[in-house]
C-alpha cells in the first residue's frame, strides 16, 4: 500500500516537473511581451527608463533558464513567487480565486454527474422509445454547443429578459461582505454552474446509456428477469452498479475539462474565479501565476484520475489491477 | 465572431426588455435621492490602489489627493499645493502645501510624505514615469523641493496625477489597504467584481454628495444588461452599443482626444534596419506629396458618420481640443482634386491606366496595418482605402497582431490611436531622437525645426512659453511642423466621443475633454456630481 502510494507520488512529481518545464518554455517563447502587456495604453507616457524599472522589479532581465532555476529554487522552499498582474503572492491569488471557483465547479460537477447518470439510465432502459430518443437528441445538441454560447443564451434569457438572475459577479452589487448570505451566493452561482454542467452532461448521458444497454442485454439481467425481477427494482439492483463505471471514470477524469470550461463560463458571467484569473494572467504574460495555476490544476486533475481509478475498482472489482499482479 | 453574436443578442434582448414594458433606471425615480451611486465604467486596477505604482493616473485617485489638479478646461489649479514655482534653470520645483490635510488614520499630511511619495514613485517599476526626478526633499513641514535631472515642463502632470501616500503606512499591502487624504475611503474590494468606497468626512475639500460609491467591474455586455435593468447609475459603453436608448437614462457624449490616425513611414526605403532588425522606410509614404495628398483626399466627416455612427469628430492633429493645439496646422479635407494635383505635380501619374499612379517604376501603393481585433480601426482602414482609390493611391488594409505590427511599423503605415492630457506624448511621437523607441515615432520622422520647438517646449519654465513652442511644433507659420499643413507626418482621422448612459436624475456637470481610455477619466469630476431629482 505504501509503495503504491510512493509510486503514485513519484509519478506525480515527474508529471509536475514536465508540466512546469513545458509551460515555462511555451510562455517565454510567446510573442507577447509582459512589459508591453502591462503598460498597455500607457505606452506613450512611459519612457525607456521606466520600462527598465519595470523589468528590474519583475526580474525579467535574467536569461530564461536562470529565471526558471530561480523560480524552481524558490518553489522548493515553498515560495510560489509574486503575481505580476495582481501584485500579490501567487499562492494568495490561487487560494482566493480557487475558493470562489470551487463552489462553481463542485456544483457543476455534481449537477452534470447526477443529472447525466439519471438521464443515461432512463435512456438505456427505455432504449429505442420516445424518452431515449429525446434524451439522446438533447445530449448530442449539448455536446455540440460551445460553453460560451450556452452561457450567453442563458444570460440573455434569465438575466436580461426575465430578470431572474444577476448579470454578473459572485456577490450582489454594493452589498458589504458581512451582509452577503448563502442564498445570495447561490443566486449568483446558479447560471454559471448550470452553464458549466450543461456541457459536461452529454458524455455522461451517452456513455451511461451505452453501458445500461449492454447490461440490460447481459445474461445476469436475463436471469433476473427469468426470476421475476421487473421495473425499477431490476434497474436499481441489477443494472445501476454495472452501468456506473463509465460515468464515474468520466466524472473523475473530466476535472481538466471542467476547469477549461470554467475559464469560459467565468468570462461570460464576470465570475471572479480561477478561470478568469487564468485569462488575465495569460493576457498579461504573468509567468509566475500561470505556472502556479498550471501546477495546481495538474495536481487537481491527477488527483481526480487517481480517485476515479480507486472508486472504479471498488464498484467493479474486475478493474482492480492490483489483484492481477 | 463572439463579439458579433453578443452585439446582435444584446439588440434582440434589448427589444425584448422594451416589449416587456420593463423600466430600468429606477434609482431616484421616487422618494428621496439615494445616497449611493453605482458606476459601471470598467477600469479595475488589478494590482491595487497604490499611486506610486500608477493608480490614479487617469481621473481621480479617489483615496489620495494630489498636489495640483486640472479644471474642466484643463487649466492647472491647486489641490494640496497652495503655491508652486519653478527655478529659472527649470531644475527645481518648489511646492508649498496646505497644513490642514489629514490622512484618514488621523495623522497630518506633511511635506515629508510628499517627498517620500515622489521618491518612491521615481524608483518603483509601476505605471507612472517619474524618472526625471533626481531627489525630493522636504525643506520644512509645508514646503517640498522636487529636483529634476533635466528641465521638464511636463513634470507638472506628475504633480497633477500622483496621489500622496503616507510614509508611515506605506508598505507591501498598501495597494490593497490604501490610506490617503482624498475624498473617499476604501470600504470593500471584491476583486474582479466591485469596489465599494465611502465618503471621507474628514476631507479638506468640497465633499461629494454621495455617502457611498460602488464601482462595478463588468464586461460590455453585462454593463449594458445592468444599465437596462436599472442596477447602475452610470454605464460606460462603446458607441457601437449606444445606439438604442436605455429607459430612465440619458446618453452623455463626452468629447475626447482619444484619436485614431495613420502613421506614415517618413524615411525613404534604403534597406536600413532598426536596432531590433526590423526594416525601415517606405518608397511611397516617404514622399511629402503623397502624405499631403492623403490628408487632402480623406473625407473625415464621412468617416465619423459612417464608421463611428456620428459619435466623434474629424481630427486634424494629435492634440485636438487641448490648450496646446495649433488650429493653423489643419488643412481642408474631402478635396480629391487637390490631392490629384499634388500627386501630378510631384510626378505621380497613371501612365499604364490601371487606376493606380506610378513614378519611376514605383506604384503609389502602401499597406495600412491595424490591430486585427479592433473592428473600429478595421472600419477606418477599409474606408480610407476606398477614399484613396479614386485619386490613384492603392491602399491595402491588413489586420495584424501588435507583435507583427511592431516588426512592420517602420516600413508600413499603421492605424494608431493616441490621446493624452500630457504633451509629452506629442514630444515622443515626433522627436527624431526617439525614432524607433518603443511605439514612439515609428515612422522615423525627423525635422530639425520641429525637434528644436519640442526641446524648447520641454525646457520652458513658463507654461505659456511651453504652450507657444508646442503649437509651433505642429505648425510654425513658416512651412515647418509635423501637422498636415507642413510635413504631414501623420494623417489624423477622427477623435472618438466617449459615450455614457447616465441616470436621468444624475447631474455629472460638464465633463472635460477626455484622454485615450474610456471610462475612468469621467470620475475626475465625481466630487461635483449631484442628484437633480
Amino acid at each position: 500500500m505504501l509503495t503504491a502510494l510512493a509510486k503514485r507520488l513519484g509519478r506525480l512529481a515527474l508529471l509536475l516537473a514536465a508540466v512546469a518545464v513545458a509551460s515555462f518554455a511555451l510562455m517565454v517563447n510567446s510573442p507577447v511581451d509582459p512589459v508591453a502587456a502591462y503598460v498597455g495604453g500607457d505606452v506613450a507616457a512611459l519612457g525607456p527608463q521606466q520600462r527598465a524599472l519595470i523589468v528590474e522589479r519583475w526580474g525579467l532581465d535574467d536569461p530564461a533558464p536562470q529565471r526558471f532555476l530561480t523560480w524552481l529554487g524558490n518553489l522548493v522552499r515553498g515560495d510560489f513567487g509574486h503575481s505580476l498582474t495582481f501584485n500579490r503572492p501567487v499562492l494568495e491569488v490561487i487560494g482566493d480565486k480557487f475558493l470562489t471557483s470551487l463552489a462553481l465547479m463542485a456544483l457543476a460537477w455534481l449537477l452534470s454527474g447526477l443529472l447525466g447518470f439519471a438521464l443515461g439510465v432512463v435512456a438505456g432502459v427505455r432504449q429505442g422509445r420516445a424518452a431515449d430518443r429525446v434524451i439522446t437528441w438533447w445530449a448530442y445538441t449539448l455536446a455540440s454547443a460551445p460553453t460560451f454560447w450556452v452561457g450567453l443564451l442563458l444570460l440573455y434569457v434569465f438575466a436580461v429578459s426575465l430578470n431572474w438572475a444577476p448579470v454578473c459577479c459572485a456577490v450582489p452589487i454594493g452589498v458589504p461582505a458581512a451582509e452577503v448570505g448563502p442564498l445570495d451566493r447561490l443566486h449568483h452561482l446558479a447560471l454559471p454552474a448550470i452553464t458549466l454542467s450543461v456541457v459536461g452532461v452529454a458524455p455522461v448521458v451517452l456513455h451511461t446509456r451505452q453501458a445500461v444497454v449492454a447490461t440490460m442485454a447481459s445474461d445476469h439481467v436475463a436471469f433476473a428477469r427469468a426470476q421475476g425481477d421487473r421495473g425499477l427494482g431490476l434497474v436499481l439492483h441489477r443494472v445501476v452498479r454495472n452501468a456506473a463505471a463509465p460515468a464515474l471514470l468520466l466524472q473523475f477524469g473530466s476535472l481538466g475539462e471542467l476547469f477549461g470550461g470554467s475559464v469560459l463560463a467565468e468570462q461570460v458571467f464576470s465570475y471572479p474565479g480561477l478561470g478568469a484569473a487564468t485569462t488575465t494572467a495569460a493576457l498579461g504574460q504573468d509567468v509566475p501565476l500561470l505556472l502556479g495555476i498550471a501546477l495546481f490544476t495538474t495536481v487537481l486533475v491527477y488527483a481526480g484520475n487517481a480517485i476515479g481509478d480507486r472508486v472504479h475498482a471498488v464498484v467493479d472489482p474486475r478493474a482492480d489491477h492490483r489483484r492481477w499482479r | 465572431m463572439v463579439r458579433g453574436f453578443t452585439r446582435s443578442a444584446a439588440v434582440l434582448s434589448a427589444a425584448a426588455v422594451v416589449a416587456a414594458g420593463c423600466t430600468g433606471g429606477a434609482d431616484g425615480a421616487a422618494g428621496p435621492a439615494p445616497t449611493e451611486l453605482r458606476l459601471a465604467i470598467g477600469g479595475e486596477s488589478e494590482e491595487g490602489y497604490d499611486p506610486t505604482l500608477g493608480w490614479g493616473r487617469y481621473g481621480a485617485p479617489l483615496f489620495q489627493s494630489t498636489l495640483l489638479t486640472r479644471d474642466a478646461d484643463l487649466g492647472i489649479a491647486n489641490d494640496l499645493a497652495t503655491n508652486h514655482s519653478v527655478s529659472s534653470d527649470g531644475l527645481v520645483w518648489t511646492v508649498d502645501i496646505r497644513t490642514d490635510a489629514e490622512f484618514t488614520d488621523g495623522t497630518p499630511l506633511t511635506a515629508r510624505d510628499v517627498a517620500y511619495t515622489f521618491t518612491t514613485a521615481a524608483r518603483s517599476g509601476g505605471l507612472t514615469d517619474v524618472t526625471a526626478l533626481k531627489e525630493a526633499v522636504a525643506v520644512d513641514d509645508d514646503t517640498v523641493e522636487l529636483r529634476l535631472t533635466a528641465p521638464q515642463s511636463t513634470f507638472v502632470n506628475r504633480l497633477v496625477s500622483l496621489g500622496i501616500v503616507p510614509q508611515h503606512a506605506h508598505g507591501p499591502d498598501y495597494a490593497r489597504k490604501p490610506v490617503g487624504s482624498g475624498p473617499f475611503v476604501l470600504e470593500q474590494w471584491d476583486e474582479g467584481q466591485q469596489l465599494i468606497v465611502r465618503r471621507n468626512d474628514g476631507y479638506y475639500g468640497a465633499k461629494p454628495a454621495f455617502e457611498r460609491v460602488v464601482f462595478v467591474f463588468t464586461g460590455e455586455d453585462a454593463t449594458l444588461a445592468a444599465a437596462r435593468s436599472g442596477q447602475v447609475d452610470v454605464a460606460a459603453l462603446p458607441s457601437s452599443l449606444a445606439g438604442s436608448p436605455v429607459p430612465g437614462m440619458e446618453l452623455v457624449r463626452v468629447t475626447s482626444v482619444d484619436n485614431r490616425g495613420i502613421m506614415f513611414p517618413y524615411a525613404p526605403d534604403t534597406g536600413r534596419k532598426s536596432a531590433a532588425g526590423h526594416p525601415i522606410g517606405n518608397a511611397v509614404t516617404s514622399d511629402k506629396a503623397v502624405r499631403q495628398a492623403v490628408n487632402a483626399a480623406l473625407d473625415r466627416r464621412a468617416l465619423v458618420d459612417g464608421v463611428l455612427a456620428g459619435f466623434g469628430s474629424p481630427a486634424t492633429g494629435p492634440v485636438d481640443g487641448l490648450p496646446w493645439h495649433e488650429p493653423a496646422s489643419a488643412v481642408p479635407d474631402n478635396d480629391p482634386d487637390r490631392a490629384r494635383q499634388l500627386l501630378e505635380s510631384a510626378g505621380w501619374t497613371d501612365a499604364d491606366g490601371d487606376g493606380t499612379r506610378e513614378r519611376g517604376g514605383v506604384r503609389a501603393e502602401f499597406t495600412l496595418l491595424y490591430p486585427a481585433g479592433d473592428s473600429l480601426r478595421q472600419g477606418l482602414a477599409l474606408a480610407v482605402a476606398d477614399m484613396l482609390e479614386p485619386v490613384g493611391v492603392a491602399v491595402t488594409a491588413k489586420g495584424e497582431s501588435w507583435e507583427v505590427i511592431r516588426t512592420r511599423m517602420h516600413a508600413d503605415a499603421v492605424l494608431f490611436g493616441w490621446g493624452s492630457h500630457d504633451p509629452t506624448e506629442m514630444f515622443n511621437l515626433h522627436h527624431s531622437a526617439l525614432a524607433g523607441t518603443e511605439l514612439w515615432n515609428p515612422g522615423f520622422y525627423a525635422s530639425a525645426e520641429v525637434d528644436a520647438h519640442l526641446d524648447a517646449a520641454m525646457a520652458a519654465t513658463d507654461p505659456e512659453q511651453a504652450t507657444a513652442h508646442w503649437k509651433a511644433a505642429q505648425h510654425d507659420g513658416r512651412g515647418n511642423g509635423f501637422g498636415p499643413a507642413a510635413d504631414a507626418a501623420w494623417a489624423w482621422l477622427v477623435n472618438l466621443e466617449h459615450t455614457y448612459f447616465v441616470d436621468s436624475c444624475l447631474d455629472v456637470g460638464e465633463p472635460g475633454v477626455e484622454p485615450h481610455g474610456h471610462g475612468w477619466p469621467i470620475t475626475s469630476g465625481i466630487v461635483g456630481w449631484r442628484w437633480k431629482c
